[in-house]
């Protein structure tokens, strides 16, 4: 893990910062409100955040959370069933990651293109698709995926945690995930090594999208309602979180207890904004500010990993 | 490697750019679908549409010549129409208020290029930074909302015509003609291919690779910003998220008409037909009354196609 | 060195004493080197004779540890390629200075435009008129606004001629200048030289294919291990005498012990193999048992050969069959067939130099070790340390990062990441390049070690006294295709070379 423990003591900081600074910060309910938030990131970044450590990347997660919760959206609606919904959503993410990994390995796009493209061409879809309406009132046991609580703790977190584990499992306990960091750390030397390169970026990128649709459906029982904008504010907090979290952008290094330390710190920063009542507009520009400080941090510490001894 | 004698009509297909296939179809199609299409009035709307595209069009060209990219452009496009219909709304000339919304769009592209050329950071993730700060800007300084009152000047401007031209189209030209002149008989214009196609050619020779790769990004930053004239006229206000998503459409074109990511390769004149591409189909979608969400899923399917045609070109001239 | 007595005019370039050390190697000791005006001077010997860097260090590229170079005799300085253009001294590149989507023109005045009477504006019908005037009389067919993409190889050549005579210059230095040429541009581009030659221009002409050089020289220098063996003149001097003086170091290690008697079962069997990457019809085989050589001279195609044969590279003919079994596909079934390929480049194509020692030993074997696809850390920092002792590859700890490897143990970790891969068939390229004399021995025990085993081991070695020391037998290949095939009391350093050399 790449320094975490230096971004553990940054978090650390942040929170005192801000229990300093205002009394609303240090309560139950602000805490547990910034842990749901942050799990809800997590979620949508945990995927990307492993085509990240291949080397690659995903820009059309937060377009694909849209378009995968408003399917989701209108076949709980016309179906009644939470779970025939669940599974549209899923689905529709999987297809969507399938298709990204099919447009850079078979077409052999550069990943930034192939997903920036599908970013919009995914957005133009759920535009047309929602045709300007909103859905909501969904049930309330599937809204409890979203804004419940189990013994207290919000049922993201729980999500979370079991998607931390999973991806933790995924990344150190198989083959595949293994061979992701060879790929994304010098993918030539990992393709003449006897790694199936371009199965495994097909691989990653149906995670990315997998994780998208199940992040969509949390959001969308967060958010009680469903429209074609759901997923438009997701994608810059979800790259946010894995870059300040540690994972290169130049791949091979990084992980997904970094994504989630960083999704936290993002969304303290975000809710110490709010909490200060600085007004919500600045969000975006704080957000971009701190990806291209976590990059700069990137190259500064990649290049000094290059370079000899 | 050629697999055999390429036969006569496919020699000529290969010779005739693809995307002036892309428009002869696309205008084909539409003129015999769609009875309102072919218009003298209609054609001239077009136009005057794809300008302000054509405009983020040219130096996109110039900057993925460079094998870069700039996503920021409709955010700083859009933050320059604020600062402009500001700059009108407290009592400034047109000229004044432009120039502060170019002043504004050079600020970024220098932002960007010197992330990029300096700071060494991928060019889509720094313009992705400077994206959403531009777009932070914008939104903290109307609140969300659009800035009217932008009095009379400038829409008796934006709807001028000359000798039947309107104005808009005869600014775009007039930048075709800025842009044109720059990359092909300049300094400048000759070290852009280098710069995506051998940058170590250019250290070699002696020049300052560096202050060039950087020139291009503010160039498109400047231009983006001025670009903001032709929107606040249109749109008779400025407002912080009205042209986010153009530069995708704006890349799209530069694809389209023939540029491609590939060691500087690339053709001003096609980003004039992929631009006129682009607003045929948009167009032609519209007058069908598709919904206009589906536009961009249309654009998407456009470039896919520009780049099988493009591939089939290739091959039949016997590249591999 | 033996002397010129003759009284000459003064040299254009002269190279006096001119010694060059890297971590390890000599590159030049103690080099004097004379061009003149008008004459095409040739620089002949072996890879790594020192030929590329005697080059380099005339264009800047590299500075001298001593010994100094003079122009027109007066001492100068070359810091940098702009120095050298700066003294009238060129080289000819093929790739390396050419924009691709610019036209002639516009490359050949790269950085040096000329001006219209606009300010900013460029005069293209000047530069057009200028270009084509530098063309004439290199006899180029092409139109001076064609885009340099477009061009043959030969072409550009012109294209970077013209370019260096723009500039002025009277030395050309030109690296294996036919090396990509078909025979009729070549005698194009003698003519050229010829014509230069008429002009004045000094010309240095680097080449190891003898007929050229006998047509085309006027003086000759060989060098051998960094070190100036000779200046001859073509007509006092024969083939043979060459290879003798190119050749010429005893071997003073024996790194094998005990050659393959009886080799065992075909592990390789390569027939009628083309490659897209320009490999013509080669036919080779290993059997278990056997270090087989493949030797030839830089451009050669071993390589490229390696690359195909793995899979790395596409097939488009031919068949490849491991032991028993048919091989199709590319890197990942080799590996599975129980191929291991060690690159030329070891940084770049064979280890992840920010990962661990311990990762870098286990990428390739994964499937064999795992085969159901779960990864036991305990199990594999097993595999990993039982390889780092029995390979004694010296490291602090398994989870240091590769990078800070010496060269001797980060080519071990190539070469063994193919043990936990089952791997039997070994494809060495270049395996000891950089590496000290322990470390050479080292990995030479090792490839005995292996071949008792029953394994086989393709080598591509350019030392050829290492190929010959260590090989049961060799194949020698030219021009991407195999020219001959020397066993075990053939196999000998002028052998080969005259094989690797013999252009006709």
């Amino acid at each position: 893990m790449r320094s975490v423990g230096s971004r553990l003591i940054v978090l650390a900081v942040l929170s005192i910062g801000l229990a300093a600074a205002t009394n609303a910060f240090l309560t139950v309910s602000n805490l547990l409100n910034v842990l749901r938030q942050a799990s809800l990131t997590f979620l949508l970044a945990s995927g990307l955040t492993l085509t990240i450590v291949a080397a690659g990347l995903d820009l059309s997660v937060g377009a694909n959370v849209g378009l995968s919760a408003c399917l989701a959206a209108t076949v709980i609606k016309s179906t009644g069933s939470i779970a025939a919904g669940v599974a549209a959503g899923f689905v529709c993410g999987v297809v969507i990651g399938l298709l990204n990994g099919a447009l850079i390995t078979a077409l052999r796009l550069p990943p930034f293109i192939a997903t920036y493209g599908m970013l919009w061409v995914l957005h133009g879809i759920t535009y047309w698709y929602m045709a300007g309406e909103t859905i909501h009132d969904f049930p309330q046991g599937f809204r409890s995926i979203g804004s419940g609580y189990l013994l207290g703790v919000p049922v993201p977190i729980y999500l979370m945690a079991v998607a931390l584990a999973a991806g933790g499992l995924f990344t150190r306990y198989t083959t595949y995930g293994y061979e992701l960091y060879a790929v994304g750390a010098n993918g030539e030397a990992a393709r003449l090594s006897g790694v199936p390169v371009r199965a495994r970026l097909n691989l990653v990128y149906m995670l990315s999208g997998a994780m998208a649709g199940l992040a969509a459906i949390v959001y969308l029982a967060r958010l009680n309602s469903a429209e074609a904008d759901i997923g438009e504010p997701l994608t810059l907090p979800a790259i946010a979180a894995v870059l300040i979290g540690g994972t290169s952008l130049f791949g091979g290094v990084g992980g997904l207890f970094g994504t989630l330390v960083g999704a936290t710190t993002l969304t303290l920063v975000l809710n110490g904004m709010n909490l200060l009542a600085i007004n919500a507009n600045w969000q975006p520009l704080v957000t971009g500010a701190i990806v291209l400080i976590a990059v700069g941090v990137d190259i500064a510490t990649r290049q000094r990993m290059e370079s000899r001894a | 490697m050629g697999n055999g004698a390429p036969f006569v009509p496919g020699r000529v297909f290969s010779k005739v750019p693809g995307v002036a296939y892309l428009l002869v179809v696309l205008a084909v199609a539409f003129a015999i679908f769609e009875s309102r299409f072919a218009t003298v009035a209609n054609l001239l709307n077009v136009g005057v549409q794809s300008s302000i595209l054509l405009l983020l069009a040219l130096p996109m060209t110039l900057i993925i010549m460079t094998e870069g990219l700039d996503l920021s452009m409709g955010a700083v496009l859009s933050l320059s129409t604020v600062v402009m219909a500001f700059a009108l709304v407290n009592g400034h000339s047109v000229v004044a208020a432009v120039a502060r919304g170019a002043f504004v769009g050079l600020a970024f592209g220098a932002g960007n290029g010197l992330l990029v050329v300096v700071g060494r950071i991928p060019p889509f993730v720094a313009t992705l930074g400077t994206l959403g700060i531009a777009q932070g800007i914008a939104l903290v300084a109307t609140d969300g909302q659009s800035v009217v009152g932008v009095g009379a000047r400038l829409p008796a401007l934006y709807r001028a015509t000359w000798l039947g031209v309107p104005f808009s189209i005869a600014v775009a030209t007039a930048a075709y003609l800025v842009f044109h002149t720059l990359l092909y008989h300049t300094r400048f214009g000759t070290y852009v291919p280098a710069l995506g196609g051998n940058p170590d050619a250019l250290v070699l020779a002696g020049v300052r690779a560096k202050t060039y790769h950087m020139a291009v990004y503010a160039l498109g930053g400047l231009t983006a910003g001025f670009a903001a004239l032709l929107l606040t006229g249109r749109m008779n206000s400025g407002h912080p998220i009205a042209a986010i998503g153009m530069e995708f459409d704006a890349i799209a074109a530069v694809i389209v008409g023939g540029t491609s990511f590939e060691r500087g390769n690339g053709w001003l004149p096609g980003t004039v037909l992929g631009v006129l591409t682009v607003g045929i189909l948009k167009n032609g979608v519209d007058l069908m009354e598709v919904p206009s969400s589906l536009q961009v899923a249309s654009i998407g399917l456009l470039v896919i196609v520009a780049l099988l045609v493009d591939q089939l070109r290739g091959r039949l001239r016997g590249r591999a | 060195m033996i002397p010129e007595k003759k009284a000459e005019k003064t040299p254009v370039v002269e190279m006096r004493r001119i010694s060059k050390h890297f971590p390890g190697v000599r590159a030049l000791d103690d080099v004097s080197v004379s061009v003149h005006g008008g004459e095409v001077h040739v620089l002949l010997g072996q890879n790594g004779a020192g030929k590329s860097t005697l080059v380099k260090t005339l264009y800047g590229a590299y500075q001298p540890d001593a010994g100094e170079v003079f122009v027109d005799g007066r001492p100068v300085r070359i810091a940098s390629p702009a120095d050298a253009r700066r003294l009238g001294i060129a080289v000819i590149f093929q790739e390396f200075s050419l924009v691709p989507y610019l036209d002639v023109a516009q490359n050949i005045f790269l950085g040096r435009e000329l001006r219209g009477r606009l300010p900013g504006m460029l005069d293209h019908r000047r530069m057009h008129e200028e270009a084509r005037r530098l063309l004439a009389p290199l006899g180029a067919g092409f139109a001076t606004d064609t885009l340099v993409h477009r061009l043959g190889v030969a072409e550009q050549q012109i294209v970077e001629i013209a370019k260096a005579l723009s500039q002025r210059a009277r030395v050309l230095v030109m690296d294996e200048p036919t090396a990509a040429l078909s025979e009729r541009e070549i005698r194009t581009l003698f003519d050229i030289i010829r014509g230069l030659k008429a002009e004045g221009a000094a010309i240095v002409y680097i080449s190891h294919r003898l007929r050229e050089i006998f047509d085309i020289g006027d003086r000759m220098t060989v060098l051998r291990d960094g070190r100036n063996v000779a200046a001859l003149r073509p007509a006092e001097t024969s083939v043979d005498e060459l290879v003798r003086l190119m050749v010429g170091r005893q071997v003073t290690t024996t790194y094998r012990q005990r050659f393959c008697g009886s080799p065992g079962d075909p592990l390789l069997d390569v027939r009628n193999l083309h490659s897209r990457s320009g490999v013509a019809d080669v036919t080779v085989s290993v059997r278990a048992g056997e270090i087989v050589g493949l030797a030839g001279l830089v451009g050669s195609g071993r390589t490229e050969l390696a690359r195909a044969i793995f899979g790395a590279d596409h097939r488009s003919a031919g068949s490849v069959r491991v032991g028993t079994q048919s091989l199709e596909g590319g890197p990942s079934a080799a590996v599975a067939a129980g191929v291991g390929l060690v690159p030329e480049d070891r940084k770049a194509q064979g280890l992840a130099l920010i990962r661990s020692v311990r990762d870098n030993l286990l990428v390739a074997g994964l499937r064999h070790l795992f085969p159901g696809g779960w990864y036991r850390p305990a199990a594999a920092a097993r595999s990993a340390a039982d390889l780092i002792a029995r390979l004694a590859i010296r490291t602090p700890s398994p989870t240091r990062l590769v990078k800070f490897l010496s060269g001797g143990n980060q080519q071990k970790i190539v070469i063994g990441k193919w043990f936990t891969a089952g791997a039997r068939l070994f494809i060495f390229d270049e395996p000891t390049r950089g590496i000290d004399v322990a470390g050479k021995a080292d990995l030479y025990a090792l490839a005995e070690e292996l071949v008792g085993q029953g394994a086989g081991i393709l080598l591509i070695n350019s030392e050829l006294p290492e190929l010959v020391a260590v090989c049961d037998r060799a194949y020698v290949m030219r021009d991407k295709r195999i020219v001959g095939h020397l066993g075990r009391a053939e196999l000998s350093e002028e052998n080969i070379l005259r094989l690797a050399m013999h252009h006709g």
